[in-house]
């Protein structure tokens, strides 16, 4: 009745082998693990910050929500402290206290911002922002406001905008609303444009305007033609001035071509002249270069008749001492 | 016996816990028919599991009793077993752990990179691998290497005793053969699953920051965000009472008399079924415990 239960290996088989210095390894298996387990609460404990000196820094939140308890707050990315308690101020408000380590207090500032992001993915993260860098350090136990920037919180806001937009949509679609009326107006207005009065008919309002207006374009036009006709016979007329009608009868372009060879000869007979101008004047300038020479000649001269006047007048003035008797002092030039 | 039947006796034992000894397809037939029904079962079952838990308490009595350790003779058995049961499998299971682990981590770095989420890598691999698996297939390695065996052992030394033994020889049984694979059994699994978490702890460091000391600062933040003080209570709570389970309940259920006042010889299919629904009901309180 009873089935053989299924073979095992008995332990002991092994137990009852020597085995040289049992104890000490024995021994050893335990102390190993003893060693173990204090490293491992040792580690653990350096890991959740056990060690580290801290300071107390207090955010006051709108709500904790998504807010645990030992979680980061980052800053540039890096954690640098970590949430120790969440509780319920007596205003209502959610106080986050956090311990800051003290290596990691120095890249908070008095002008800190620390904000609280919830995103579509991931949890909540408390962020801290240093805009000046030389504000003095933030003090131990301050406490700051935490602001919210929240993908999450905007959703009821885009709701509330695109149920808001979907309303006025709503409006701008009801049978009485304007668009509708104007819309029903443009219906008209095309119904006009394909009856027999078209556009004209769509300007003007009623049927008679429109053919009164359309009579005097008519006759506006029937003018129209008989200027336009009256225009091509002055043109053909001063087309026969201008151009003479042949057999002799030159028109007025001949008469100015005729008048331009006249003028092409004049001008050579003109440049003639010119160029017999050109040897009188370069005659003029070599008797204008003589007569300068004569110029500076004769002031030579005129030096050295001055110079002679004067020994005459030295010589009359002279003979009149000389000669007192003379009383005729005027002396004639050559 | 087909599979089927094996199956349905492993059920059948395990919510029965009482008799566990094997039958034949004829004898399965008449104990269907005397089997107890309602009430009557819930009896029986709940009488195997107080008897398990009865036997349970003897044991941690003894282990915390100065008294059962006071011959030199005993501690020299005690640290025997500690010895055989840790020692020879130290190797196997660590090479099978360092396996296992970096085959996870490379999935869960991996699938965290490609969903740019790589920032919870590290928290998810030490959740899921040191906190919850190591400690699981440490138990049941331990149980499969020492535990099971081991009181297979015990039953057959006790099957030997007359059915109607007195409870001197039994309280020395417990204490002779009992106590010292116990004490081996929950020491074995508390070493392995603090050698293997550690070996994860390294092998996930290893894999995401390769040989640079650079992340170590990192790392230990991450490792530490984990580790809360529930989260570590509940950890250490869940991996005693997993060597404790393993300890205990093959020895309990390899020392429980038949209605008759005798031992009987039991599958070991069986109780690695009972010792896994023990370890599993631990496992879920646990998750529980850190999740909800």
């Amino acid at each position: 009745m009873n089935e053989p239960a299924t073979p095992v290996e008995a332990p002991s088989d092994d137990e009852n082998r020597p085995v040289s210095n049992l104890r000490q390894k024995a021994m050893l298996l335990l102390w190993l693990w003893l060693a173990l387990m204090i490293l491992t609460v040792v580690y653990l404990l350096y890991a959740r910050g056990m060690f580290a000196s801290t300071q107390r820094l207090t955010l006051i939140a709108e709500d904790a929500e998504g807010v645990v308890v030992g979680m980061d707050m980052s800053f540039a990315g890096f954690s640098i402290g970590r949430v120790a308690r969440i509780e319920l101020a007596e205003e209502g408000n959610a106080r986050i206290l956090i311990d800051v380590p003290t290596k990691d207090a120095r890249w908070l500032r008095s002008s800190s911002v620390f904000t609280m992001e919830r995103g579509l993915v991931g949890g909540t993260r408390i962020r801290a922002y240093s805009g000046v860098r030389d504000d003095p350090p933030l003090e131990d136990g301050a406490v700051r406001p935490l602001l919210r920037g929240d993908a999450l919180a905007e959703l009821p806001r885009m709701t509330a905008a695109a149920r808001e937009m979907l309303d006025n949509l709503k409006a701008m679609t009801a049978s009485d609303a304007a668009l509708m009326t104007t819309l029903a107006n443009v219906q008209q207005v095309t119904d006009k444009l394909k009856g027999p009065q078209g556009g004209l008919g769509v300007l003007l309002g009623n049927e008679d305007a429109a053919r009164q207006l359309v009579e005097r374009s008519n006759a506006l036009l029937m003018r129209a033609d008989t200027l336009a006709s009256r225009l091509d016979k002055l043109v053909a007329r001063a087309d026969r001035q201008l151009l003479g009608e042949g057999k002799g009868q030159d028109g007025l372009v001949a008469d100015a071509r005729q008048s331009v060879q006249q003028l092409n000869g004049l001008l050579s007979e003109a440049r003639g002249s010119l160029q017999k101008v050109d040897v009188v004047l370069v005659k003029a300038q070599e008797i204008a270069g003589n007569t300068s020479e004569a110029t500076v000649d004769l002031a030579a001269l005129r030096g050295e008749i001055e110079v002679t006047l004067r020994k005459v007048d030295h010589l009359v003035k002279e003979i009149n001492r000389k000669w007192p008797l003379a009383r005729d002092t005027e002396i004639k030039l050559p | 016996m087909t599979s089927v039947q094996a199956f349905n006796r492993c059920l059948t034992s395990l919510f029965k816990g009482g008799d566990t000894r094997p039958m034949s397809l004829s004898s399965l037939q008449s104990a269907q028919e005397s089997r107890p029904h309602g009430r009557q079962r819930l009896l029986v079952i709940f009488r195997a599991w107080q008897r398990t838990l009865l036997l349970a308490a003897q044991i941690v009595v003894l282990a915390f009793s100065p008294a059962s350790y006071r011959p030199a003779a005993r501690r020299q058995q005690i640290l025997a077993a500690v010895y055989w049961a840790t020692a020879p499998h130290l190797s196997a299971f660590l090479t099978l752990s360092a396996l296992i682990s970096v085959v996870l981590i490379r999935i869960v770095v991996a699938s965290a990179q490609s969903y740019g989420l790589s920032q919870y890598a590290l928290g998810l691999l030490v959740r899921t691998l040191v906190l919850e698996l190591i400690p699981l297939y440490a138990a049941m390695f331990a149980a499969v290497r020492y535990s099971l065996p081991g009181a297979h052992h015990v039953r057959e030394r006790l099957a030997d005793l007359p059915a109607s033994g007195g409870s001197a020889a039994e309280q020395r049984l417990l204490r002779d053969e009992l106590l010292p694979r116990a004490l081996a059994a929950a020491f074995s699994v508390q070493l392995l699953a603090t050698l293997s978490g550690l070996l994860a702890l390294v092998l996930a460091y290893l894999m995401v920051y390769g040989l640079s000391p650079w992340g170590l600062s990192a790392y230990t933040h991450s490792v530490g965000q984990v580790f809360t003080l529930p989260v570590s209570l509940i950890f250490a709570l869940k991996t005693f009472f997993f060597s404790l389970a393993v300890a205990i309940v093959p020895m309990a259920a390899s020392a429980q008399r038949d209605q008759r006042g005798r031992y009987r010889r039991s599958s070991d299919i069986l109780e690695f079924a009972r010792l896994f629904s023990v370890v599993l009901t631990i496992e879920i309180l646990s998750l529980i415990g850190n999740y909800y």
